[in-house]
């Protein structure tokens, strides 16, 4: 585990962002919410920690377990949160998400990290997120990502609009092959990009930020579950171990565990274990459950695909 | 010198966010447009940078002209160095 003084330093950069970003806009923070267990404490400690004014921001993609999204809504009614869910067109997620799984669309080096399925919803979801917090000139936007999926000194990002401008340019090449037209309804319009980045000379220090809560909490699963247990928030029975939200992820993991032949969360549950936030057997345990069969086999008949 | 950075750089590339394989990794190639870096993997980029180097990344420094090659790492390195060294 990292020196806690080390921690303490993130931490408080963390603190800071926040600080000096607070009341500059209707919002002070958008949070990506998956009704997961993961982002229903990060928006707790928003909330309760930090004191701000949130936008939860749902996509449901049609594959979210009915649990997920009942806890969406308990949750964030629980917190007197605003709550938006986003709920595109069920064939247009099909097709990308099949899409997803016959292109070739990812370097091998993402694909050790996430499989190709989860990789095309978080291009979606971040993209989507941008969007919304440029239209809505919100300065914070949040994810609830694991110590094992960010480090805590990557725990605020600072997005200036070079480094936006060239990352946005690899996401709509991606989103353009999954969604073609419909492309626009993920990306920020350009003028308000612009006139957010501009008009507020933002292009100087960037004060748009990506931030992370967890990766600066000393985490620890248990925890985490009696906190949003307070809230409302159950354990979805038809989710696999390593996720709390999503029916898809137990067919992505299937798909990619059979074409590459390792287990997408391999890698995340390694830096939970190697960072001492995760015991060693329960690591092995979360990668050694099957994918429950009448899920992988529901997700295949809704995308067609006959696993 | 420059030599040393860019062999520097490329092995923590090539260890960090390469898992070793760093075959196609050629000191122009843009970590952005290729996956191989994200915006919380620039941070890590950025901390490697601070700490091996002994320099203070500001946050309107972190854009892709900076850091998105071994190349253009190379030549921030050289821009901000020597104003390092000589306070």
């Amino acid at each position: 585990m990292r020196p806690v003084d080390w921690l303490e330093k993130h931490r408080r950069k963390l603190f800071e962002v926040i600080e000096k970003n607070k009341s500059q806009s209707a919002y002070d923070v958008i949070v990506s919410y998956s009704g997961g267990k993961d982002s229903s404490y990060t928006l707790k400690l928003l909330k309760q920690n930090y004191g701000l004014t949130i936008l939860a921001v749902t996509f449901d993609h049609g594959f979210m377990s009915y649990q997920a999204l009942r806890n969406s809504q308990t949750v964030t009614r629980s917190l007197n949160v605003d709550h938006l869910i986003i709920r595109p067109a069920e064939e247009k997620m099909r097709r990308a998400f099949v899409k997803s799984m016959r292109l070739d669309l990812y370097s091998r080096k993402a694909l050790e990290k996430a499989s190709s399925i989860c990789l095309s919803c978080m291009h979606m979801i971040k993209s989507l997120m941008l969007k919304c917090a440029i239209e809505m000139r919100i300065p914070l936007i949040a994810y609830g990502w694991s110590p094992g999926q960010v480090s805590p000194r990557s725990a605020v990002v600072p997005l200036n609009a070079p480094l936006i401008r060239e990352m946005q340019k690899s996401v709509v090449k991606i989103l353009d092959l999954l969604l073609g037209k419909d492309l626009r309804a993920f990306v920020p319009n350009e003028k308000l990009f612009d006139m957010f980045y501009e008009k507020e000379g933002r292009d100087e220090g960037g004060s748009l930020f990506s931030v992370h809560p967890l990766a600066v909490v000393e985490y620890n699963e248990e925890h985490v579950l009696n906190e949003i247990a307070d809230l409302g928030w159950e354990a979805p029975g038809d989710t696999d171990p390593n996720s709390s939200n999503c029916l898809l992820n137990s067919f992505a993991n299937w798909v990619h565990i059979d074409r590459y032949g390792f287990h997408p969360y391999a890698y995340e549950i390694a830096g939970l274990v190697r960072e001492g936030w995760l015991d060693r057997e329960r690591g092995l345990e979360k990668l050694a459950v099957p994918a429950k069969d009448e899920i992988v086999e529901l997700v295949g008949r809704k995308l067609g695909i006959n696993p | 010198m420059v030599m040393d950075y860019l062999s520097t750089i490329r092995e923590f590339v090539v260890e960090n966010f390469l898992f070793g394989d760093g075959n196609r990794l050629s000191v122009d190639t843009s970590f952005i447009e290729n996956g191989i870096v994200d915006s919380t993997g620039i941070l890590e980029l950025v901390a490697f940078l601070e700490e091996t180097y002994g320099i203070v990344v500001e946050d309107e420094e972190i854009i892709p002209e900076n850091l998105d090659s071994i190349q253009n790492i190379t030549f921030f390195l050289e821009k901000k160095l020597p104003l390092t060294t000589s306070l």
